[in-house]
């Protein structure tokens, strides 16, 4: 297997990792080409929790100076509040310093555009064009800006939230909740957010210091400590948040984690119940998705993976989408803001508890019950187009192909997606059906399938 | 045509032109890399580019795993102060001095809070043009750490250092100019330590120069004008940095920066007899003092750090320039503003006479500059050419070109910090100064068109 290597400049932004390829020097001209492609103005900067975090931002402080802007200094913050807040404050753009989920000794930049969002691939590529031509704005003393500091950049995010949810109807009903920050970012709202909506909290992993208290992906096997919160406490939920805030798993009143992909089901039964529109989710996102619309009539549009296909395409869907997201937890709520927001995540869930008046693991039975298979197999880009290919051949007539991101084919009851990752040289596979035989059966054969091909080519 | 100007002492330029934020990583971190991950403090003065120039300084200095001691705005002198206190690897002061506003700079300090050595400051060149500098692991990275009460620390030792008593005993009115830079944060902390009464001028940090911060006659207007205002005994000036000091008599006469260092040495050296050290290019005065307390004169280079160097070698007393930076090295040995006024009013109270009967004790002599615009390209040539003008006398070519006679002297060198040629001539008689000035200046010209 190829080396990944170290530094990856892409659609989704940089990472790097520090002491090696993400140097100071590289940090500042990205920095100073942003701040040339969105031609001065205040820009939104901070950073997540790692440790490297305060060195990169230096860097990008001089970089967006360089150019003329004015960078606004947010510190540690939570990446949805930090979108919101590029929005809410008519700032030029922002640059998050964060490597999302990579281990610590990564750390990268995303760059964020006026409307508070991701750039989009096209806009990215702008922007690289300028880096790469190293033709940079360059303010002289007349026009350098100073360096601002906003030390509550969460402030307007949480009023939007709390204008958004029926917070009275949630405090009436006193909830208890157990809360995981994951030592992330999360840490600076969460527990405000909970306490204005009149909830108890028991809060784990709160101190946003970069240490990471488990693995920063909130799957079920890194939550076992707030499930043994749950039950300690007596909680109504546990909620775990991802260490950039954009995502949310939930642990159930019995101290069951309920599994990430159900996040996104319940938001989507509890919005389609009150608001007409569409669903928008990425293609591997759970079914239960589409049985949940299909009740309610709305419909559901699939995307390519990746945020920012999700977020293009809530912002075009017709008719409009009320709720949108990722099955990993990451709850799109449009009314809010259309970025991946566990605050918003908490808001819906919460509202809907409080709504039905019934508890987590009640709701949980109401959403169709889905088994999904995620696996991995070697295999270079290359190799994995062409196998997608192949794989369609073999397929013919079986079930709806769709070809948007790899290969997804849709079957009556299951289906499988394979899709070449665009960070490391392994090939995706994942099924998804009714049963955990059915599914496994499924990812059983799509291996034997691949094996076989791959000896051909 | 790019203003940057790469010397052993650290790089200067114009910024948003030759000083871009990678220059001035690739500067830090060549330093952060000579250091071998010690602490560093960084310092600024005001400059409206301080702060950019700062973030991008910190990046590449914590990516070395240098941990940074943050003093925010402070003056050279008393960074400088503070490293051998904080027993940190170095330090780097963010200040363009006496440059106007589009300037800014690095100048870099060694372990012991000196200017680096010609030699030091080579190795950390040789880095930077290798480009090859530390990168540590997160784990290893360096971290942002602020320093608390340094100023009272330095301001403690500066009143052990002088006889306060006698200041405070006199209370002299004194004005100063800090021209908004670093200087102006710290006058009253100073006022307070020797029992001055302080008027300030210019005292807003805020990094708008009223006028060029060069300590010198031309920018003493408001200086003089509140002098005679409130009947002051002593004025001062400061550059952005406070390493340059030049002086206001009570009676309103401006002094040329020039007098700074003799006055300070005329009183200085009754105590402390030893070596005295002073470029090629200040005046004679220091030639007249040094030889009337049967001190020994040493001539350098210009530039703080041969200056320092030079002290440091010849176990020297004091060290200075034309230019007003004085060191006093039983304070500490660097180009010290807050140290220079404190000499004066020492010598002011211990005498108890007033200033302008201080400077009419000096030897008078007339001193005239100009400085010629020349392209980089053409400079050192120019300079060089100019031998041939010379040639029937004995030059001294320690440092561009100098020539003596008994009655005076001229210097002809390159700029170390703007592409131009400095002319420099002195004499007893001010006509014949300006002569001599007046004959190298027309050939110079001529080799530049």
């Amino acid at each position: 297997m190829k080396r990944i290597s170290s530094l990856k400049i892409s659609i989704s932004g940089v990472r790097g990792i520090v002491g090696d390829s993400l140097t100071p020097q590289l940090a500042g001209a990205l920095a100073q080409a942003f701040g040339t492609y969105v031609g001065g103005g205040p820009v939104i900067i901070g950073r997540d929790a790692r440790p490297s975090g305060q060195m990169i931002l230096q860097a990008v402080t001089a970089g967006l100076l360089a150019s003329g802007c004015q960078p606004v200094d947010v510190g540690i913050c939570p990446i949805p509040s930090f979108l919101f807040l590029v929005k809410d404050s008519k700032s030029s753009g922002g640059i998050s310093v964060t490597a999302s989920h990579n281990p610590k000794e990564w750390n990268g930049l995303k760059f964020i555009s006026r409307d508070g969002l991701y750039l989009t691939p096209h806009q990215v590529e702008e922007f690289l064009d300028i880096y790469h031509q190293g033709d940079f704005a360059y303010a002289g003393p007349d026009r350098l800006k100073a360096l601002r500091s906003e030390s509550q950049p969460v402030e307007p995010h949480l009023k939007k939230l709390l204008g958004h949810f029926n917070a009275d109807l949630i405090r009436r009903r006193k909830f208890k909740v157990a809360l995981d920050c994951c030592n992330g970012a999360g840490a600076m709202l969460a527990p405000r957010l909970l306490q204005e909506l009149g909830c108890e909290t028991v809060v784990i992993n709160a101190v946003p210091d970069g240490s990471f208290a488990h693995q920063s992906e909130p799957l079920p096997e890194n939550i076992r400590e707030i499930c043994r919160t749950v039950v300690k406490s007596r909680a109504d939920i546990g909620f775990v948040q991802d260490a950039d805030a954009d995502r949310l798993a939930i642990v159930n009143d019995k101290g069951h984690p309920i599994g990430e992909e159900l996040t996104l089901a319940l938001a989507a039964q509890y919005t389609l119940g009150k608001k007409k529109g569409s669903v928008v989710c990425n293609l591997s996102t759970t079914r239960a998705i589409d049985d949940i619309a299909a009740a309610k009539k709305a419909p559901v549009f699939r995307t390519k993976i990746g945020e920012i296909n999700v977020v293009e395409k809530v912002l075009s869907a017709e008719p409009a989408a009320v709720i949108a997201g990722e099955g990993n937890g990451g709850v799109i709520l449009p009314e809010i803001h259309p970025c991946r927001d566990s605050f918003a995540g908490m808001g819906l869930i919460l509202e809907y508890l409080a709504a039905s008046g019934r508890t987590i693991s009640a709701l949980q039975k109401r959403v169709p019950r889905y088994i999904m298979i995620k696996d991995k197999i070697e295999g270079s880009a290359e190799e994995g187009y062409r196998l997608v290919g192949l794989l369609k051949k073999r397929y013919e007539g079986e079930g709806r192909i769709s070809l948007l991101d790899g290969l997804k084919i849709d079957f009556s009851d299951h289906w499988i997606h394979v899709r070449p990752s665009n960070t490391e040289p392994i090939i995706r596979i994942i099924s998804e059906a009714r049963t955990g035989d059915k599914a496994r059966a499924a990812l059983r054969r799509l291996k034997k399938e691949i094996a076989e091909l791959k000896k051909k080519i | 045509m790019k203003l940057l100007k790469i010397g052993i002492s650290g790089v200067r330029g114009i910024v948003g032109d030759s000083i871009t934020p990678k220059l001035v990583m690739d500067f830090a971190a060549a330093f952060g890399t000579r250091v071998r991950s010690r602490a560093v403090l960084v310092g600024r003065d005001t400059r409206i580019s301080g702060p950019l120039l700062h973030a991008a300084g910190l990046a590449a200095l914590l990516s070395t795993g240098c941990d940074v001691l943050d003093l925010g705005v402070c003056p050279t002198p008393i960074l400088q102060y503070m490293v051998p206190r904080l027993k940190a690897g170095g330090g780097i002061s963010i200040t363009a001095g006496h440059n106007d506003i589009q300037w800014n700079a690095l100048s870099f300090i060694n372990q012991d809070g000196m200017a680096l050595n010609p030699f030091q400051g080579a190795e950390v060149l040789d880095i930077y043009h290798l480009g090859k500098f530390k990168k540590v692991s997160t784990d290893r990275l360096g971290r942002v750490r602020d320093v608390a009460l340094y100023a009272d620390e330095y301001f403690d030792g500066l009143r052990a250092f002088f006889n306060s008593e006698a200041i405070a005993k006199a209370r002299p009115k004194v004005v100063i100019d800090a021209c908004n830079g670093a200087g102006a944060p710290f006058l009253e902390p100073m006022a307070r330590a020797l029992g001055f009464e302080l008027i300030p001028v210019n005292h807003e940090p805020n990094g708008y120069f009223p006028h060029d911060p060069e300590p010198r006659p031309r920018n003493a207007q408001q200086v003089v004008a509140v002098i005679k205002a409130v009947g002051a005994d002593v004025g001062f000036l400061l550059n952005s940095d406070v390493s340059r000091v030049s002086c206001v008599t009570e009676t309103g006469e401006s002094l040329s920066e020039e007098f700074t260092f003799p006055l300070v040495a005329a009183e200085y050296l009754k105590d402390r007899c030893g070596p005295v050290v002073a470029n090629l290019s200040t005046s004679r005065m220091i030639e007249d003092v040094t030889r009337d307390r049967g001190c020994p004169l040493v001539r350098t280079k210009v530039g703080q750090s041969y200056a320092i160097q030079a002290l440091v070698q010849e176990e020297g007393v004091l060290a200075g320039e034309g230019s007003g930076g004085v060191a006093l090295a039983g304070f500490q040995p660097a180009f010290d503003g807050f140290a220079t006024m404190g000499a004066i009013l020492q010598t002011m109270a211990a005498r108890g006479r007033t200033i302008s009967r201080l400077v009419g004790e000096l030897p008078r002599y007339h001193i005239v500059k100009e400085k010629i615009y020349c392209p980089p390209s053409k400079v050192h040539s120019v300079v060089s050419e100019v031998k041939k003008f010379f040639r029937r006398h004995e030059i001294d070519e320690s440092d561009g070109i100098r020539i003596e006679d008994k009655s005076g002297w001229v210097h002809v060198r390159t700029s170390s910090t703007e592409p131009m040629i400095r002319i420099i001539a002195e004499d007893k008689v001010k006509n014949k100064a300006r002569e001599r000035l007046d004959e190298v200046s027309a050939f110079i010209r001529v080799l530049v068109q």
